[in-house]
């Protein structure tokens, strides 16, 4: 997926790429803002993050822009204005979604991956499969050999993120993060509980020691 | 004006004229007069000088009548001085001369205020504004820095939460510039509580993870508002929640309720409480109470913000709590049933 960046304030731009580099996306971020709405059909990008407050031309006017020109990648405003007219006056001129500043990484990212979602159809993986035990994301089941263990929505979470690092220890502190991040609010000891319970179900199984503790470090599996 | 002190007021007068008749009897009598003249003449001078004196009673407290009436009626006092009413007087023209130009001063000095108050006001918007791009470079460099192999991941996340408590810090001053006049600012639309619960726990992540505090989410419901101010004032109650925690096992529950003509948003945690005695001034400017002092970062700003901005948006802020055991913050939405029928 590629995303173009209009930002004029340096350490964002380069933080903002870094930040979507790191989520796996392709991006363009221009340093001068003359011409941008030519620049962006050139590129095509998949994405556009929008600066409101650039020099010379306003976000909402290069929003425009593209508009006339039958332009319909989806484009997301950022700003520091939190005025109301102004999220309003976004919406108007044909943007996707609105977000000020400052904003935390996770909601950037999650507010990407939605419009993206929403205009592009959804791509993201359904299951995962490590050493012959399946998890299935959309069944909400793990499973290995013929048996098939129903999951709870935050089971499902926890183990979704040790598959995505499969093989890798994870820690603690992340798997909360990352947790917290998909709307799970707990704490470390009900983290403790909910691996607990996994373990059982993976008991039920027979893969008694799926998922490895190491003291002071995390969970792997 | 009253009779009597009409009367009190002119009494150096009256004695003038007492006098007065007075030497002219003594005069007359000397003079050869007759007594029965004198008499006569006496009686017709202090019945004139009645009737002079009565019409002038009515003429004044006329004018007094009226000018108190005006004054009564204006939204500005110090606007008097150009709507008093005409006087063929000397005296009333030089004082109503001297109003003028002393309200007019006062007119000069309320300006000059209002324009310097709405100069630092606008200054401190767009200052606000301006803190916000280093603010958010600060997140996305500490956001990336976490996630980078050879870096010191805990020293971001502690960079993070002081960068969390600065954000709110500048919120606080803006949302204080603006709880005067919100019909400036709001967008009011359909809001999902849920998400924006989330959003507010989102935002204090790193506190709530570092302080071990579990969350309950559980309000699917809509309410008709404005998400930013709402967000802002969920975010202080949250605060709160954190800084008067409890410290086996906290947690912070949100729920929504919905009845016929309102829907409610409560905010409970189990942390320390509020003392009884606080409790019915927790919402006032710079209270502190028992927990401010003992704890010593309680500005007594928070809680009254949001009671402002509520009162802005409409909606009713209650507390319940008990000392050493729970906190219950309940946010009513109004609902109008009108709208919600229509949809």
């Amino acid at each position: 997926m590629h995303i173009f960046v209009a930002e004029d304030e340096k350490t964002i731009r380069r933080e903002l790429t870094i930040l979507l580099e790191n989520a796996m996306y392709q991006v363009t971020a221009p340093e001068n803002f003359e011409n941008i709405p030519d620049w962006i059909t050139e590129a095509s990008p998949d994405l556009i993050l929008l600066d409101v407050n650039l020099p010379g031309m306003s976000g909402f006017d290069i929003c425009t822009s593209l508009r006339q020109r039958e332009n319909t990648c989806p484009v997301i405003f950022l700003t520091s204005r939190t005025d109301s007219m102004d999220e309003l006056n976004g919406m108007l001129r044909g943007g996707d979604d609105y977000i000020t500043k400052p904003y935390q990484a996770p909601i950037l990212l999650a507010r990407i991956a939605a419009v993206l979602k929403r205009t592009r159809g959804n791509t993201e993986k359904t299951s995962y499969s490590y050493e012959n035990v399946r998890l299935d994301l959309l069944k909400c089941t793990i499973s290995c050999d013929e048996k098939e263990v129903e999951l709870t929505k935050n089971e499902m979470k926890i183990l979704h993120l040790l598959f995505m690092h499969a093989g890798n220890y994870v820690a603690r502190q992340d798997l909360i993060e990352s947790l917290w991040d998909n709307q799970i609010f707990i704490d470390d000891n009900t983290l403790s509980v909910h691996v607990t319970r996994i373990r059982e179900k993976l008991r039920e199984l027979g893969r008694d020691n799926f998922i490895q503790t190491k003291r002071g470090m995390g969970y792997r599996i | 004006m009253r009779w009597r002190d009409y009367w009190k007021d002119k009494a150096l007068f009256l004695i003038f004229e007492g006098c007065c008749m007075a030497v002219t009897c003594i005069f007359l009598r000397l003079t050869g007069y007759e007594k029965g003249n004198v008499i006569l003449l006496l009686l017709f001078w202090t019945l004139l000088l009645l009737l002079w004196m009565c019409r002038e009673y009515m003429e004044r407290r006329k004018y007094f009548k009226k000018t108190a009436e005006i004054l009564e009626k204006m939204d500005q006092r110090y606007l008097l001085g150009e709507l008093m009413p005409p006087s063929w007087r000397l005296e009333d023209r030089i004082y109503q001369n001297m109003i003028r130009r002393s309200n007019k001063s006062v007119i000069e000095k309320i300006r000059k205020l209002e324009a310097e108050q709405q100069e630092y006001k606008e200054y401190i918007e767009s200052w606000v504004h301006e803190i916000k791009a280093p603010i958010t470079g600060i997140s996305l460099l500490c956001e990336n820095g976490r996630k980078e192999e050879t870096g010191a991941p805990e020293r971001f996340r502690q960079i993070s939460m002081e960068n969390a408590k600065l954000e709110n810090y500048v919120d606080m001053v803006l949302y204080y510039a603006r709880s005067e006049q919100v019909y400036k600012d709001y967008l009011i639309q359909s809001c999902h509580l849920q998400e924006m619960v989330y959003d507010v726990l989102e935002r204090n992540r790193f506190l709530l993870i570092r302080n071990g505090i579990r969350a309950e989410v559980n309000c699917d419901e809509d309410v008709f508002t404005d998400k930013k101010w709402l967000g802002f004032i969920v975010n202080q109650i949250v605060l709160n929640s954190v800084k008067y925690k409890r410290e086996n096992s906290p947690c912070i529950s949100f729920l929504a309720q919905k009845t016929t003509d309102h829907t409610c948003l409560i905010i409970e945690d189990n942390g320390m409480g509020i003392q009884e005695k606080d409790l019915p001034r927790i919402f006032e400017k710079g209270f502190t109470g028992e927990n401010g002092r003992n704890q010593k970062k309680s500005t007594g700003i928070g809680l009254y913000l949001c009671k402002k901005l509520c009162d802005q948006l409409g909606l009713e802020i209650e507390a319940q709590s008990k000392a050493g055991s729970y906190t219950k913050i309940i946010l009513q939405f109004p609902q109008n049933n009108y709208i919600s029928e229509v949809r």
